[in-house]
């Protein structure tokens, strides 16, 4: 086989033992944790109140030694300092690209910057995926994004051009001619947020357009936990007539750090020889073992302008080793992808509720176009609403029948408490390109006097 | 070739990776040269480009903040 028909975009890395990947990792670690101890004002700082150098990773568990950086460490930093706070070794001089975090969460984005280094390395991990999932120089792709700001999928364009296919930006347009763009132009990959891609897939069907008809033999999901839920990425695929792929990254790190290879195993692998992915338990910070649920702990190699060490990423997940995937990787998973976040678990009556959980409930209904999950406290009492915007053709006797069975099937997952299923009208719940939010909490904060 | 002959696990290199390793040094070299602006556009592009091959093989890590790339 020649090199170039590599089923791996970096096969030498990515089918390294483990040994070897863990004695590479800590090699590039110090490297970058010295650039930080010699360029980073911040960190120079933080490593000084740690008690640590650079000089003490000798061995793996050396690397608990360092010190955690949280959002609220960056935010406070940026806030002290503007507009870029302390943790970068250069100011707007030394970058070509600056982007923020998506605003979603209600908080102050944050702000990263770029070197030309930097930048292309943030487009060669998203190549990993694309080059894993099977996209090649003579595909077509099209990146249904807005291309704003928020760095998205500012990476995967770049990737694919990088690999060598034609790469058709999809931004300023509407929904119908989106949809209309990638079958006239004969598109075999698409990019999307997983709620888009059904959106996407909605509208086909109102324009009458037969999508599984259509060239497209790839989805590329990002941005919501949604694209590892088994229920949504069922939807996807068959509405698409497509393989989809999960993949999950971060503003702060400038691109992905895990995706889903071809062989689907039910997780995403790691891309360990530019990260450590770390799982710790976010009461205390210690690791967990494989299998166990904890927050995730990102360090990354690959930006110069901002050494992230040590970094909460509030997200949840489960790490598990490398032999559950058939890829021929070396690398770990996260299974079940990005689980939840820290924050976002919901406590209604006693009883623990994740969106993540009633996503994949609800997605086993086919007849669901778009649903909303509402919490209210009523006199002491917590409610929780599920609102449910069914395709428009299901009639009375139709809906009376699906609201009764996902609300049993919501009890039964949640030791009983009853959630009130309520239909809302045609076009009534809100759409999403980007990073869905379909759970509202109304609930008064609790506040300590 | 002024470069190391192994890789960062110590592993001899193969000749194309040697060679890929002496583009990066070549083009750092230049890149730290006062050239006209088209060539010293171009050359920080193909540094940055060459620079992620060889940081992905493991035949070099280092950043490249110094040299505006």
């Amino acid at each position: 086989m020649s090199p170039s028909d590599s089923p791996f975009w970096n096969p030498k890395t990515e089918t390294l033992p483990r040994e070897q990947l863990r004695a590479l990792q800590l090699a590039k670690l110090r490297r970058q944790t010295a650039w930080a101890a010699e360029r980073s004002a911040f960190h120079q700082r933080a490593f000084k109140a740690a008690g640590f150098s650079p000089e003490q990773l000798n061995s793996w568990d050396d690397v608990n030694r360092i010190p955690f950086l949280t959002r609220e460490d960056w935010m406070a930093s940026q806030a002290a300092s503007g507009p870029y706070g302390e943790i970068p070794v250069t100011g707007a001089e030394g970058a070509i690209r600056m982007h923020t975090t998506s605003g979603t969460s209600g908080r102050t984005p944050l702000r990263a910057l770029d070197s030309r280094k930097d930048w292309s390395w943030s487009a060669d991990m998203w190549c990993y995926a694309l080059w894993g999932a099977g996209v090649r120089p003579h595909d077509v792709g099209y990146v249904a994004f807005g291309y704003g700001s928020f760095i998205g999928f500012w990476g995967l364009h770049n990737g694919l051009e990088k690999i060598g296919a034609l790469t058709i930006p999809g931004g300023a347009q509407t929904t119908p001619v989106r949809v209309k763009q990638i079958v006239d132009f004969d598109v075999t990959v698409v990019a999307s947020t997983p709620t888009y891609a059904l959106r996407m897939a909605q509208e086909a069907e109102v324009l009458g357009i037969d999508l599984p008809a259509s060239k497209v033999h790839t989805v590329i999901l990002s941005g919501e936990p949604a694209g590892s839920i088994p229920e949504t990425k069922a939807l996807i695929e068959k509405a698409w007539g497509a393989k989809a792929y999960d993949t999950a990254g971060m503003t702060e790190v400038s691109t992905i750090f895990m995706f889903e290879p071809a062989d689907q195993p039910g997780g995403c692998h790691i891309i360990e020889d530019h990260f450590i992915e770390q799982v710790v338990d976010p009461e205390t910070g210690l690791e967990v073992p494989y299998g166990e649920q904890g927050e995730r702990v990102c360090t990354s190699f690959g930006r110069g302008t901002i050494p992230l060490l040590r970094y909460r990423t509030a997200d949840l997940v489960v790490k598990v080793p490398h032999t559950v995937s058939s890829s021929g990787r070396t690398w770990d998973l996260y299974a079940g992808g990005i689980l939840g976040r820290v924050d976002d678990m919901k406590l209604v009556r006693g009883t623990n509720v994740y969106p993540r959980a009633v996503e994949g409930i609800v997605r086993t209904y086919p007849h669901v176009e778009e649903f909303q999950l509402r919490i209210t406290r009523e006199g002491i009492r917590d409610e929780i609403y599920l609102r449910i915007e069914p395709a428009a053709h299901l009639s009375d006797d139709e809906w009376a029948g699906m609201a009764r069975r996902i609300g049993v099937d919501l009890a039964d997952a949640h030791e009983g408490l009853r959630f009130i299923v309520e239909r809302a009208g045609v076009a009534e719940l809100p759409r999403f390109e980007l990073k869905a939010k379909r759970l509202v909490d109304e609930r008064p904060s609790l506040t300590i006097a | 070739m002024n470069h190391t002959l192994n890789d960062l696990l110590g592993t001899p290199l193969a000749a194309d990776e040697a060679a890929l390793l002496d583009v990066y040094s070549r083009l750092k070299d230049l890149a730290g040269q006062d050239l006209v602006p088209c060539a010293a556009a171009n050359v920080r592009v193909a540094l940055a480009a060459v620079a992620v091959a060889v940081t992905d093989l493991g035949l070099e890590y280092e950043h490249l903040t110094d040299l505006a790339c």
